[in-house]
């Protein structure tokens, strides 16, 4: 594991130190004047808000998407966003990016009214990891990375100065220093993901929206990428996931969202939020005690081994 | 370093070929006539030049805005309709006769009808690639382009089998060709090629972006249909010039980039200028082979550009089935 900070040259400095789980908080501290629309549940967040979405509608054709969706995510955390299929969670993730119009509602960044501000302004703020990039050009990293500084410095960027020290400190962020020379076509698909990350952070943004990740990878990428999750958030980043495998959310959000058709069912701590009646009322699902297999990445190794 | 020395190495390439051409050729150049011959050949050895890098560029473009190492102005119908475009003009500057005014020469208003037929085409085939899904739809449509653009020429010559000498124009022009061209087509053409790199070259950091397609792109704050637009103005302008040039002279834009694209990596940056310098190499190695070949008449430039360019092509197409697998 590495303790090295994300770059952040051109990002905001977290002035809010690194929490605990929500659930150690102090009921005092509860934050819930973003959250009109949907019922909190579970222990209060101690932290301020960094991503606050307020009433966001988006209609596709005759049917909505997102209907009046309030959600806010904590500075310093990593927020859950969990839900059936067509919920609208990827859609909540590309409105937060600025990629679908939105007919109602306001997203503020850290004050910043998101919706107002241009392509590469919101690009130099929110970094964006697919759940699969379409990159397939034999590009290496070094240069996949580079490309997260295009918001920053646009057309005239290369690999001088102080753009090769943020590509060097975002792979070093994410642990793919030794990938630097390969090429992206050529990675696996969890070291193409830390790739990702890393051409996210590279610009210095210090939001990351994450749509499903880890859907592509094995249990070991799976957990080595969360386990970086959680080490960007307490280094200061803001992390907003959408996750389909509920026991990820429990591994690694300090708090979740729980989307359905549209709406925001219950935001809470994950334990709160993954409750039998909620699982079923959005899923169809319940756990099953028995049934319930749960896996860790075995110590001291703490990367999954990556095939030549 | 290894890209200075491929780029340097490219640049040698060219001019030994470019000297070489001058040797080559009918003509005697230690005769009555050497300088005449010399100074033709100097043009039509620039000629070959400027629209081999023109076709290397805008293969390089095709292939980046269309995310397809299978894209390439004459594959999806952008050198048929600009050849249209300009048989076109030719048609109609023949009709028109006497009536066109002297300040209007056809050697201008060719390379604007080239124009204007590239843009269409690339923009209808940007159109539907908007549209359709998957990169299968985008080939077949620019392949059914390409058709279309080749059948409406053809039919156009046909019908202008009274009018001799512009029956030949019309088919010199699509059989490609530098024969024949003189300062006043380069003065035209260069400047376009130029502009048209340079212009390329400037949008080359959003172009590498483009690579991750377009959602990831947008995301990393680029703005897409912005430089899809323009990427599709350089295009049509480096086709139109190179047709206007050297008439269509196929498989150029395929080739060069994909043979660049193993030498200097992806990146616009560099793969345009080592394409433009390929391309250049290519066309005025192809056009050296026309004239030395022993056939009766000069083989068409188009004809051996396809004759070298149709087997690489298989090569380049088993090669990116792996790469696209």
């Amino acid at each position: 594991m590495s303790d090295e900070t994300p770059p952040n040259a051109d990002g905001v400095p977290p002035d809010v130190p690194p929490s605990e789980p929500a659930a150690e908080s102090p009921a005092s501290a509860r934050t819930t004047e973003h959250l009109p629309a949907a019922t909190e549940v579970g222990a209060p967040r101690d932290t301020a808000p960094a991503l606050v979405i307020t009433g966001l509608t988006i209609w596709r054709g005759s049917r909505v998407v997102l209907d009046d969706v309030s959600v806010s995510v904590a500075m310093g955390q990593v927020t859950a966003l969990i839900g059936p299929n067509g919920a609208g969670k990827s859609t909540l993730i590309n409105a937060a990016l600025g990629l679908v119009p939105c007919d109602h509602g306001r997203i503020h960044l850290l004050g910043q009214d998101l919706l107002r501000l241009d392509r590469r302004a919101r690009a130099r703020l929110i970094g964006y990891v697919p759940q699969r990039s379409r990159l397939s050009a034999p590009l290496p990293v070094r240069e996949v990375v580079a490309l997260g500084r295009y918001a920053l410095s646009g057309g005239l960027s290369g690999i001088f100065g102080a753009n090769r020290r943020a590509v060097d400190a975002a792979l070093a962020a994410v642990d793919a220093t030794a990938l630097a020379e390969r090429r992206f076509n050529e990675l696996s698909a969890g070291e193409a993901q830390r790739v990702l990350v890393a051409r996210a952070l590279a610009g210095g943004a210090q939001t990351l929206l994450l749509d499903e990740p880890t859907a592509a990878l094995d249990i070991g990428h799976a957990l080595s990428l969360l386990a970086l999750l959680r080490r960007l958030a307490a280094n200061g980043c803001t992390v907003l996931v959408a996750l389909h495998q509920l026991d990820e959310v429990r591994r690694v959000a300090d708090h979740a969202v729980l989307l359905n058709q549209g709406r925001v069912a219950i935001t809470g701590t994950p334990d709160a939020v993954m409750t039998s009646a909620h699982l079923t009322a959005a899923f169809g699902v319940e756990p099953d005690p028995a049934g319930a297999l749960a896996f860790r990445l075995s110590e001291p190794r703490t990367q999954p081994v990556e095939s030549p | 370093m290894r890209t200075t020395l491929i780029f340097i190495g490219a640049a040698l390439l060219l001019g030994v070929i470019a000297v070489l051409g001058l040797s080559i050729g009918r003509g005697d150049l230690s005769g009555q006539n050497g300088a005449v011959f010399l100074e033709l050949r100097t043009w039509r050895i620039a000629a070959a030049a400027l629209a081999g890098a023109a076709l290397g560029m805008g293969g390089v473009l095709m292939q980046g805005l269309f995310r397809n190492p299978l894209a390439s102005p004459d594959l999806l119908g952008t050198t048929a309709f600009a050849l249209l475009g300009g048989q076109i003009v030719l048609v109609l500057v023949v009709l028109a006769g006497a009536a066109l005014p002297v300040w209007l020469p056809a050697e201008l208003l060719l390379p604007i009808g080239c124009l204007i037929g590239a843009a269409a085409a690339l923009a209808a085939l940007l159109w539907l690639a908007e549209r359709a899904s998957g990169l299968t739809t985008v080939l077949v449509v620019g392949f059914l382009l390409a058709a279309l653009g080749s059948s409406a020429g053809t039919l156009l010559t046909s019908l202008s089998r009274d009018q001799w000498e512009l029956m030949r124009a019309l088919q010199g022009l699509s059989l490609g060709g530098v024969d024949g061209t003189g300062p006043a087509q380069l003065a035209l053409g260069a400047p376009l090629v130029f502009i048209a790199g340079l212009c390329a070259w400037g949008w080359g950091r959003p172009l590498d972006v483009l690579l991750s397609g377009e959602h990831e792109a947008a995301a990393l704050g680029v703005d897409v249909p912005q430089v899809r637009r323009w990427a599709l103005i350089w295009t049509a302008t480096l086709t139109a010039a190179a047709v206007a040039l050297g008439g269509a002279a196929v498989f150029v834009g395929l080739i060069v980039p994909h043979v660049m694209r193993g030498l200097v990596g992806v990146t616009h940056r560099r793969l345009l200028p080592a394409s433009a310098l390929g391309g250049a190499v290519f066309l005025v190695a192809c056009d050296n082979l026309a004239r030395a070949l022993p056939t009766t008449g000069e083989l068409p430039l188009g004809v051996v550009t396809g004759l070298i360019g149709a087997p690489l092509f298989i090569v380049v197409l088993l090669r990116s089935h792996r790469e696209l697998a």
